[in-house]
């Protein structure tokens, strides 16, 4: 019985199961995801046979704000070692400093889209055991304060035109799985519904091709990205130069537009 | 939908109680959803629920007893220093030119204003950009960080009153408030460009963003004014970071 309902599930590539809470307006999705192939099934010959034994996984994607633990993400990102400034400080061990969980706590609560994904602690190796645990997980309830965050994805909208997203993370262990086009799937399917089609993902080199899978285009009518990267001065001498410190960076702050009251024709 | 949700059964409301237990009252009614978060009906909840304050009787007997009970904070939401997290809005004079026939011409830079749609759907207009639909405008204008506008207003030297007044510039940025922040739609009246009043709004954001410690500050520039925002500070793909978009028939 157990052979038939583990075939079952592996015959579609993924079966979606909503768990809805009773209370909260978002849902909990159950999905599977095929974890690795190992060593010892690459050696087997028949391919149907390789599909079926590799084993899936259970990873549980909540989209519910109350999910979110800050203290979660915290550890999340220095696990995948993420920096929320885009120019981190890379110390010798190339491991950035921890975000503020200040700052942390401001940013989630206005992010219009939180994903996040939940695993069993067991599971976190990235291979589950064998399937006969996978049924008792299936009718174990998932619990997000109990379960491990095993990934995350962020978005900030301006909930009519545009919506950017940010910081998406999958623990290593459990990367190559799918998990992490899941959660920018997930996140651009909450925009589209609020019909925001103008969606935007800030990446670094290699982060490019995994955005490209999930469906996103390097160049769109032309535009160019920027940022602010203006430093200070050291030829400017008069007054003072304000920088803030963004990671690795000293950022110029613009001096105050002194108001002109009377004076025709001169612009500050 | 939100008077429905005072109904519920209270064992469903218990796990959400507990999540605000330590804060102050007004922030109490505000129960069932978190009022920092940005979904589009907050802003009409929080309204609804202050009316709410005076049958707060039954919540604060559930408040006391769940004190002792208080667990894990999951989102705070920092309800005294609400008024400090947006940029303060600001008016003031930046020019002021007298023409020959005696009329005075000022421009003013405002933000944190309420901006009219149909005046901004005009200068789109006069800058040549494509329409997009006046609600999602609005909404976008609301939601957004921070928005800074200049205004040209003309004063007749005769008669008084009878002022003029005209939107010439919008600049907008949005963000999540602590690390990343993007500028959109920076328009300037065609009549007004090349004075540096452009330059002028957009310093006034960057200024703005990274007086509140947002450190990351994106935009996305067509081709030709890639040079005006270089000159501003900008530097194209630092670093190698791109941009991408979502295209939605791939």
């Amino acid at each position: 019985m157990v052979a038939t309902v583990v075939a079952a599930a592996a015959s579609s590539a993924y079966t979606n199961i909503h768990l809805t809470e009773i209370s909260a307006s978002k849902s909990m999705e159950l999905r599977w995801v095929r974890t690795r192939i190992t060593k010892t099934s690459q050696q087997l010959n028949n391919n149907k046979q390789k599909l079926l034994s590799t084993p899936l996984l259970p990873v549980y994607i909540s989209t519910n704000p109350r999910h979110v633990d800050p203290q979660n993400i915290r550890d999340l990102c220095s696990t995948c070692n993420h920096s929320f400034n885009r120019f981190p400080n890379l110390k010798n061990s190339e491991t950035s400093e921890p975000v503020d969980i200040n700052k942390l706590r401001i940013a989630l609560s206005h992010s219009d889209v939180l994903v996040s994904v939940f695993c069993k602690p067991h599971h976190v190796d990235g291979l589950a055991e064998s399937s006969s645990s996978s049924i008792v997980d299936f009718f174990t309830p998932v619990s997000p304060s109990r379960d491990l965050l095993v990934g995350f994805g962020r978005a900030v909208s301006d909930c009519g035109l545009t919506a950017s997203i940010y910081d998406v993370m999958v623990i290593p262990s459990l990367r190559r799985m799918g998990i992490g086009k899941i959660i920018v799937k997930k996140i651009v399917r909450m925009l589209t519904t609020r019909d925001i089609y103008d969606i935007a993902a800030l990446c670094s080199e290699d982060e490019r091709l995994f955005f490209k899978a999930c469906g996103f285009g390097g160049d769109i009518l032309d535009a160019t990205t920027m940022m602010y990267t203006r430093t200070a001065s050291p030829t400017i001498q008069e007054g003072e130069q304000t920088v803030i410190c963004a990671g690795r960076k000293l950022l110029l702050v613009p001096p105050l537009i002194e108001r002109s009251y009377k004076s025709s024709r001169t612009i500050i | 939908m939100l008077t429905l949700n005072l109904n519920t059964l209270p064992s469903s409301s218990f796990k959400i109680v507990p999540f605000h237990a330590n804060y102050p009252l007004y922030t109490q009614t505000q129960l069932l959803i978190p009022t920092n978060l940005n979904y589009p009906f907050t802003n009409t909840a929080t309204r609804k629920f202050r009316t709410f304050q005076l049958k707060a009787g039954f919540w604060e007997s559930i408040k006391s007893g769940m004190r002792k009970n208080n667990t894990t904070q999951v989102i705070d939401p920092e309800s005294t220093d609400e008024e400090d997290e947006e940029p303060l809005p600001q008016e003031f004079v930046l020019v002021e030119n007298t023409e020959p026939d005696g009329t005075i011409e000022q421009i003013i830079f405002s933000s944190g204003g309420d901006i009219d749609v149909y005046d901004l759907q005009a200068l789109c207009d006069k800058v040549g950009w494509p329409r997009r639909p006046l609600a999602k405008l609005a909404a976008a204008l609301k939601n957004s960080y921070m928005v800074a506008c200049l205004y040209s207003v003309r004063k007749s030297p005769g008669s008084e009153g009878n002022e003029q007044k005209l939107l010439i510039g919008m600049a907008r940025a949005t963000s999540d408030h602590a690390f990343n922040a993007t500028i959109w739609d920076v328009l300037v009246d065609p009549g007004y460009q090349g004075q540096g009043l452009g330059k002028t709004l957009v310093e006034k954001l960057i200024r703005a963003l990274l007086q509140r410690d947002i450190g990351n500050i994106t935009l996305f520039a067509d081709s030709k004014v890639v040079e005006f925002y270089r000159n501003l500070g900008f530097e194209a793909d630092p670093e190698g970071i791109k941009g991408m978009f979502w295209y939605p028939n791939q």
